[in-house]
């Protein structure tokens, strides 16, 4: 919207009296334009059709008559945003419904008497004014609403990473696990054809979903998830209960079964320990039971794990690592994911420089 | 403006306080145009069109004139122009006619009044 303060008069008049009778009564409030015949009249609104604050329309004019001025304004839609008075001796008012149906705003009577035209004309014009005012400030207003919901799902965002990495410090000193499966998850669905079907703000909100996929972990025993060396059954079979409390925490937190992130974050959280044979856990989930998401978040899990440090292994070489990801040694998992895991790691591997 | 011109004016059927109150008492705005009252075509024109008889441009002369003697508060030829206008619209133009008599001796007294002005 401009915010070109709207100014200007125009008088269009083929009459120089009231002409100046008009301008003398409203020069010290606008600039004043003067048209001496309707063509005129019409090529100056045009022109100043921003900065007009009203028109005044004498009726009788050579060239084109003020109505048939009216009927053009009308026909480009200016009579909506500029007020127009007809100025007329005729009292006899046949055109007069026309005139108003064309979308005039009042109807001033010759000759004129300055205290009610000046009245009249201020009150329209003021009307307009704060109408303009009104609409600037309702889209004002929208800018900011959109703005505070922007920044009102960042902090969500923000608040689930937080916990997430609170989590996860307590077995990963650096807390970057998090930030890379989002990275190495968003990648993979924008990069490659695993994405496909999926919008810009789905994946946002999968990456979200990786970044919860471990919070089950804080009800696991700091000597169990912390172990260095091998779990016994026990411990093994207690540790992978992290994928049904995960999300079960998650479905327990109600602004978090709010967010849009959730139906992607509880699948993630439950999941991410299936396998493609059938042989992961908590279900058992054969194939594309498990989302293709969620299959891509668990392959990044993997693929961290290897090229990361941990408490009770070294880092392996990123080459390495692919490899034994590519030959089943940590897991089965969907061999188009495979493909297109492939394609991309070379990417991947920046992630981790 | 001068007591003397005001009294000559107001005699010749101008009311002055109309008219200063359509200017806004911008005095000498109204005189300017006052004294160029003379010099409008529009009464000639439409003395010249009754002759001929042409309904059409007697009107728009006759709209025109009524307009300027309303705005300068030219009461007595405002009110005849307004009947004559009311006439040809009418189509009536014999009653028309009938008026130029009426219509001669209030423009006269007027432009009189105006030529003596100081």
């Amino acid at each position: 919207m401009s915010q070109v303060e709207r100014e200007t008069l125009l008088i269009v008049d083929d009459d120089a009296i009231n002409r100046a009778i008009l301008a003398n009564i409203f020069e010290s409030e606008y600039r004043i334009l003067e048209a001496e015949d309707g063509l005129s009249g019409l090529q100056a609104v045009r022109e100043n059709a921003d900065s007009l604050s009203a028109v005044l329309l004498d009726i009788v004019m050579p060239r084109l008559n003020g109505l048939e001025a009216l009927r053009e304004l009308r026909g480009e839609g200016l009579t909506a945003r500029i007020p127009v008075f007809l100025i007329t001796a005729d009292l006899t008012g046949a055109w007069m419904k026309e005139a108003y149906d064309l979308g005039v705003m009042d109807v001033i009577f010759k000759p004129v008497v300055p205290y009610i035209v000046r009245r009249r004309v201020n009150s329209v014009v003021e009307l307009f004014r704060a109408r303009r005012r009104l609409g600037a400030e309702v889209e004002r207003q929208r800018d900011q609403l959109l703005l505070q919901a922007q920044q009102l799902a960042e902090m969500s965002t923000g608040m689930v990473e937080a916990l997430s990495t609170a989590i996860e410090f307590r077995s990963d000193e650096s807390g970057e696990h998090v930030r890379r499966i989002h990275d190495v998850t968003c990648h993979l669905l924008r990069a490659t054809p695993l994405g496909e079907g999926l919008s810009e703000s789905e994946i946002v909100l999968i990456g979200v979903g990786a970044i919860t996929h471990d919070v089950g972990k804080i009800s696991i025993p700091d000597a169990v998830l912390n172990k260095r060396g091998r779990l016994t059954p026990e411990e093994y079979e207690l540790m992978k209960t992290h994928t049904v409390k995960g999300a079960e925490l998650l479905s327990k937190i109600p602004q978090m079964r709010e967010l849009p992130a959730y139906r992607y974050a509880y699948d993630i959280a439950l999941h991410h320990h299936e396998r493609w044979d059938g042989r992961g856990y908590p279900d058992g989930l054969v194939g594309d039971e498990t989302p293709v998401w969620t299959q891509v978040v668990a392959l990044a899990d993997v693929y961290d794990a290897l090229v990361s440090r941990r408490c009770y292994k070294e880092a392996y070489p990123a080459k390495e690592a692919m490899n034994m990801i590519l030959e089943g040694q940590c897991g089965a998992f969907n061999p188009r994911l495979l493909e297109c895991f492939q394609k991309a790691e070379p990417v991947l591997r920046r992630f981790y420089q | 403006m001068d007591p003397l011109d005001m009294e000559r004016l107001t005699a010749a059927g101008i009311d002055v306080a109309d008219a200063l109150a359509r200017f806004m008492n911008n005095e000498s705005l109204l005189l300017r145009f006052l004294t160029r009252f003379p010099e409008d075509r529009n009464y000639a024109e439409l003395v010249r069109a009754l002759g001929d008889g042409d309904a059409e441009r007697a009107f728009t002369a006759a709209h025109t004139l009524k307009g300027v003697a309303g705005n300068l508060a030219l009461r007595g030829l405002y009110q005849t122009v307004s009947e004559l206008v009311e006439r040809l619209r009418a189509s009536d133009m014999e009653g028309a006619r009938l008026l130029l008599g009426e219509l001669e001796s209030r423009y006269e007294q007027v432009t009189r009044a105006l030529a003596g002005m100081r």
